[in-house]
């Protein structure tokens, strides 16, 4: 018999980090922040490989933090590269599964939170695995979906988790239903995206993860497309490598060989030129997407929501908000509120609120 | 008057464009066909030169107009090193970069050599080109892409997009050189340009880089799936650079690279033109958008040309998304030949400083 109510656990894997807290409710009662090295993570080709060294290093730190988890009733770990799904929570089960380890459209840290998060469920009695707002939630308008050859589509793939958390948390700031405002929402972490939230579904959304929109620290954005096919040809290249520079090492990292946007801040402010330059640069092209959403929502917009790592830097979103605060209001939401946004759609499925899909 | 004849030529891809001014008014226009059994013997533009040259003397011949008594040829402007804006005498430098097709591969390179064809013919008749399409005045932000091996290059439809704008201001009594607009040219190619005060700080790069899909054009594709297609599909560099300039946009969903076609086929009632032509005007839209972060927020007026400007469905759609932006205003149509004489016509008697390519 459990006495405790509403116990969550959250797993969240992230390109460097694996987040790991459990909450009551809405209120965290243990969160760690599992940072790992580079050396850790090289010895593996594949994303997929790090299973197992992510999910002992997980049950090491519950373990070292003394947590109980036999109060835990939901495990809730951050949704991969799948299907394209609605918004909302999805049961984790075989066939979603299959997919989080043989993602149909590309591998990514977040596939893992799904298959640690049923491991951990199936160790707990009576607990129940989930993932929701995964990256490859899908409310485009049509007319998003094309791209400039038939052979070719744009997909919806971006931070869905934190982009919707964070417009609604702006929307119940301002007393008015998520479904109800127009608001441009900029995720600034490892990678950016920039969405249309249009009455609550993201209608268009640079695609974050392989070849649109802004650079990022490690991603490229888009890159001239004929310059990528006299690469693709050249010779001097493979596949793998190519696809390395726009996701991995593009953007800060192939600029200044690093992913810290601190990093770049303070280098810059100690007069490096160069440094200071691409700083600029990632947010002339952050500004250059918000413009470009802000016709999607056809000019008509509520707030420009400045969200993710990187609107830590108040430099840099400054640098962002003299470019566009003429569109709209700017609001900064610094950090990411992914684990409390899984924790509260925990409780939503675990207080019946919210019924989960199934994949 | 004679002493003022000028001689305009702007190949296109299956027709060469010629004109005859005299002083600002136009004398002779017309263009050339070149029917397909015709380029069908030649395996690549650079080897029409002698071709088109004939054709273009001929036809002058048969209208009775005399090269003696012509002051100077100017061609379009076509891929070259980034130069910037205004008028060149075309030198063995600027023929050489445009047959190397070192900077871009594409019959607009035409322009320059058939002009500098023309005038070897004739003695003491010189040749221009005027605002190339590789006019660079790109700001120092705009040049990056999202990773040091790629540069974002400026080559976009300077000499019509200046033109119009330069219209524009005139026409309200401003200077060019002080205004902030956007200037949106809608061609076989789309180009969007940030014009900041007389400088293009920032235009999608319209021939094989990014922006909005064209009539010929993808304009952006996403990248990770492009690379995947380079490799996986089995077709050659040389396919899919055909692809992406000459076989995408409109001509790949529908089959026409006539903008003003779809326009007819959307009015009769076709979803799919509908659809294709609605979301090439959404993304012109969006880098619109994009165009109007760069200048702050803060802009004098948004300007539409080019041919399926004529298309008013279409900049309907498009002004439908941008019109909180600012004035839009719209001028179909180009005034490409326009611009290169008047130019050439202020350059020879000595009111515009002629600049040397190197």
């Amino acid at each position: 018999m459990k006495t405790c109510t509403n116990h969550i656990l959250v797993i969240n894997p992230g390109s460097t980090s694996t987040k790991v807290a459990v909450f009551q409710g809405a209120r965290s009662m243990f969160q760690q922040d599992i940072i790992h090295s580079e050396e850790d993570l090289a010895s593996f080709d594949k994303i997929a490989d790090q299973y197992e060294f992510r999910k002992n290093t997980i049950i090491s730190v519950l373990k070292n933090n003394d947590i109980d988890l036999t109060c835990i009733e939901a495990v809730m770990g951050r949704g991969g590269l799948i299907k394209p799904v609605p918004a909302g929570v999805i049961e984790v089960d075989e066939k979603l599964k299959n997919d989080l380890r043989n993602s149909p459209i590309g591998e990514h840290a977040s596939n893992l939170g799904g298959l640690i998060a049923d491991d951990l469920a199936n160790n707990i009695k009576g607990a129940r695995a989930f993932i929701a707002n995964p990256v490859v939630v899908d409310e485009f308008d049509n007319i998003a979906r094309v791209a400039g050859h038939p052979l070719f589509e744009r997909k919806s793939i971006y931070h869905a988790l934190n982009q919707k958390a964070i417009a609604r948390e702006y929307a119940q700031s301002h007393s008015i239903p998520y479904e109800e405002v127009n608001v441009i929402v900029a995720h600034m972490g490892g990678g950016i995206t920039v969405g249309a939230h249009r009455k609550g579904r993201v209608i268009d959304v640079n695609q974050g993860l392989d070849g649109e929109g802004p650079f990022s620290p490690e991603r490229s954005g888009h890159l001239p497309i004929g310059q990528i096919i006299n690469y693709c040809f050249s010779g001097d290249y493979t596949e793998k490598e190519i696809r390395k520079m726009v996701t991995g090492k593009g953007g800060l990292v192939a600029y200044l060989g690093t992913n810290d946007t601190r990093d770049v801040l303070s280098r810059s402010l100690r007069g490096d030129d160069k440094a200071k330059l691409i700083y600029d640069a990632m947010a002339y092209q952050v500004a250059k997407e918000i413009g470009a959403m802000f016709t999607v929502l056809h000019g008509d917009v509520d707030a420009i929501l400045l969200t993710g790592g990187i609107a830590h830097g108040q430099d840099f979103t400054n640098l962002i908000r003299e470019r566009v605060h003429k569109l709209a209001p700017v609001f900064v939401y610094p950090g990411e509120d992914e684990m409390k946004a899984l924790a509260k759609i925990g409780t939503r499925v675990l207080t019946g609120e919210l019924k989960p899909l199934k994949y | 008057m004679n002493q003022d004849l000028i001689l305009v030529i702007n190949p296109r891809s299956i027709y060469t464009r010629v004109a005859i001014y005299e002083n600002y008014n136009v004398l002779f226009l017309k263009d050339i066909m070149h029917p397909d059994q015709d380029l069908g013997r030649f395996s690549h533009y650079l080897e029409q030169v002698n071709y088109r040259r004939d054709k273009i003397l001929s036809e002058l011949d048969n209208n009775g107009i005399c090269l003696d008594c012509i002051q100077a040829v100017v061609g379009r402007g076509g891929l070259m090193k980034p130069v910037k804006s205004g008028i060149y005498e075309i030198n063995d430098a600027i023929v050489n970069d445009l047959k190397s097709a070192e900077f871009g591969d594409d019959y607009v390179n035409l322009g320059g050599i058939l002009a500098k064809e023309i005038a070897l013919l004739y003695p003491n008749l010189r040749s221009f080109i005027v605002d190339p399409v590789t006019v660079d005045e790109y700001h120092e932000l705009a040049r990056f892409t999202g990773h040091k091996d790629f540069e974002k290059k400026s080559i976009f439809h300077t000499l019509n997009q200046k033109a119009m704008a330069k219209r524009h201001a005139k026409a309200l009594m401003r200077k060019y050189e002080e205004m902030k607009l956007i200037v949106v040219h809608l061609g076989s190619g789309i180009s969007i340009g940030a014009h900041c005060h007389g400088s293009v700080i920032d235009a999608n790069q319209a021939l094989d880089g990014d922006g909005p899909f064209s009539p010929e054009r993808t304009g952006s594709l996403p990248v990770g799936d492009l690379i995947r297609y380079c490799f996986n599909s089995g077709k050659s560099e040389a396919e899919l650079l055909d692809m992406i300039h000459y076989r995408g946009g409109l001509f790949s969903y529908l089959g026409t690279y006539s903008a003003l076609e779809v326009d007819a086929m959307v009015n009769n009632g076709d979803k799919k033109a509908e659809k294709v032509f609605e979301a090439m005007a959404y993304q012109v839209s969006k880098e619109i958008g994009a165009m109007f972060a760069v200048l702050n927020s803060e802009i004098d007026g948004i300007i539409i040309t080019g041919g399926i400007a004529n298309s008013r469905w279409f900049v309907n759609k498009i002004i439908d998304r941008v019109s909180n932006m600012g004035p839009v205003h719209v001028y179909p149509g180009v005034m490409e030949l326009d611009s290169m004489a008047q130019i050439t016509l202020s350059a020879i008697r000595g009111d515009e400083e002629i600049l040397e390519y190197k």
